[in-house]
């Protein structure tokens, strides 16, 4: 599977997509700056703990990797269907079980991973600029650092799952455009936030999309093999 | 001899329809078979089937001595295949194509990637862009492909599509070396007669999911054998005078009345003779010889044997 997993990378050019990714987190950093910045911002206290600014933080980069899975998912998954270069892949003596597994492994493990670094990144970036401009005023604390990292490995573990939602769409009509607007309507159902409220923030949601995501990935290998190309 | 492929009562129907039926092949090992059909034969769907891209509806299909199954993937490792069109990963280059092949194969001699490229003449351009080759240089590295891991059974479904006429005939010179030298079984379709007529030990006739006929080239020879067609108003008398003066019985009047005698013994100069001195009025002789292609039609058409 680990071979699998490397050729697949191979393949699709994976470096091209962490750079893009790195783009995204530097992005996501200057977003974040900007806003602590803006003096409206600070007015409505949208920064003015720690805890805040990370879950702002967790909230954006989750937004921005769910769509970052659905492009990749379009292009490893549903582009090798629509291109007919499936049909090459399942010549080959491997299961086609195997096969699918390992690209939808490359699409979770790259969210989860991406997910976690942008976090730290974006996350330690906004710790140093509070070292100079002291947008809050307290001090970043061993237990606040380490709750708030607790919160986003799980946080990221889900996401990299549900990330996995779109499949089902895209694999209906092998539309890449149906992956990425159904990851669109994901990002609005779990990054929204009425009143300080998240969907999100409730237990259940994270962990029932997360399962979810996971049937979807489960219903797209289960016949495979008797499927024809 | 040994099979290399066998279907037994192969069909694959879609929504009712079948679109392959009651298919039975017979490819030996060492031959080249052609698969000769229109469009929408079936030719490529049997294809499909025996790489088990798509499953039969019934019947069955033995490859290598072993029943086909939806699990039969190390069956797979055996074969080298082009179905329907080449179809490559466009934004990577030739070699690396065919080096991820070789990897997915579980086929670890580099050499032999350079080897397919010289075999199909693409030395030198292995480092491009696939998006940036035309159709025929895809068929060719298509055909580099199939062949890199040295497989045993190769399923190639129009290959010559796009190839000029050089770049045919080195395709044809090709496959003869790749079975002769290296005793690969080839499947071959195509609807250029021709082309098939060169290179094939074998066809198979398909039309409209059915296997009109499955035959030897030697067979085919000896029914499109050389002949002489004689166009005269008076074809019975002239076919009595062949068979009591000249003891010519291989004749044959067609619908038009003309006489067509096969391995003719003697000149046919002497031919003209008897028939001249019997009063047997003579239009017009000719040396003719049947092509595949009139082989082909008549099965196509549902008659017998035309030469």
């Amino acid at each position: 599977m680990l071979k699998l997993i490397k050729l697949e990378m191979r393949k699709f050019r994976i470096m091209s997509y962490i750079r893009a990714a790195m783009i995204a987190n530097v992005v996501i950093l200057g977003l974040i700056c900007f806003i602590s910045l803006n003096t409206e911002a600070k007015d409505e206290m949208l920064f003015s703990s720690y805890d805040m600014v990370f879950s702002i933080i967790d909230t954006l980069v989750r937004g921005t990797y769910i769509v970052f899975a659905s492009v990749l998912i379009s292009r490893l998954v549903i582009d090798e269907f629509r291109e007919r270069s499936i049909t090459v892949l399942f010549m080959y003596p491997i299961p086609r079980k195997k096969l699918i597994a390992a690209k939808l492994l490359v699409v979770v493990l790259f969210t989860l991973v991406a997910d976690l670094a942008a976090n730290l990144f974006v996350g330690f970036g906004f710790a140093v600029l509070n070292l100079f401009t002291s947008v809050i005023p307290e001090s970043l604390t061993w237990s606040v650092a380490a709750k708030s990292l607790l919160t986003v490995v799980m946080s990221a573990l889900a996401t990299s799952f549900l990330s996995l939602i779109p499949l089902y769409f895209g694999m209906r009509k092998h539309s890449g455009a149906a992956t990425i607007v159904s990851s669109l309507i994901v990002v609005a159902l779990v990054c929204q936030n009425v009143d300080g409220f998240t969907l999100y923030s409730v237990i259940a949601v994270p962990i029932g999309l997360a399962l979810l995501g996971a049937v979807v990935a489960y219903l797209s290998i289960r016949n495979i093999e008797h499927v024809d190309c | 001899m040994t099979h290399i492929v066998r279907t037994k009562q192969l069909t694959r129907a879609y929504r009712g329809k079948e679109v392959v039926s009651n298919v039975n092949l017979n490819i030996k090992q060492g031959e080249i078979y052609g698969m000769l059909g229109p469009n929408g034969a079936g030719k490529t769907t049997v294809m499909k089937m025996i790489t088990n891209l798509v499953k039969p509806t019934a019947g069955e299909i033995e490859i290598f001595g072993e029943r086909l199954t939806d699990t039969s993937f190390q069956l797979l490792a055996r074969m080298g295949t082009i179905i329907e069109r080449p179809i490559f990963y466009e934004k990577l280059t030739a070699r690396e194509n065919l080096e991820l092949h070789c990897e997915y194969m579980g086929y670890h001699n580099k050499k032999s990637i350079d080897e397919a490229f010289e075999l199909v003449n693409l030395k030198g351009i292995e480092k491009k862009a696939v998006k940036e080759f035309s159709l025929g240089m895809k068929q060719r590295l298509g055909i580099a492909r199939a062949i890199t891991t040295k497989p045993e059974l190769l399923i190639l479904d129009e290959p010559i599509n796009g190839l000029d006429p050089i770049g045919i005939k080195e395709l044809r010179d090709l496959f003869k070396m790749l079975c002769k030298h290296y005793g690969i079984t080839i499947l071959i379709s195509s609807h250029i007669l021709g082309e098939v007529e060169l290179i094939a030990d074998t066809i198979a006739v398909m039309n409209d999911g059915k296997l009109l006929q499955e035959v030897s080239m030697d067979h085919v020879a000896k029914q499109t054998a050389e002949y002489i067609e004689i166009t005269t108003n008076e074809s019975s008398k002239a076919a009595f005078v062949l068979e009591k003066h000249l003891h010519i019985s291989n004749v044959r009047i067609t619908d038009e009345g003309q006489i067509r005698i096969y391995d003719c013994p003697i000149p046919q100069s002497e031919l003209m003779k008897v028939l001249v001195l019997q009063d047997v009025a003579i239009e017009a002789v000719h040396k003719k010889k049947g092509s595949l292609e009139d082989y082909f039609l008549s099965i196509l058409n549902g008659g017998g044997i035309v030469a």
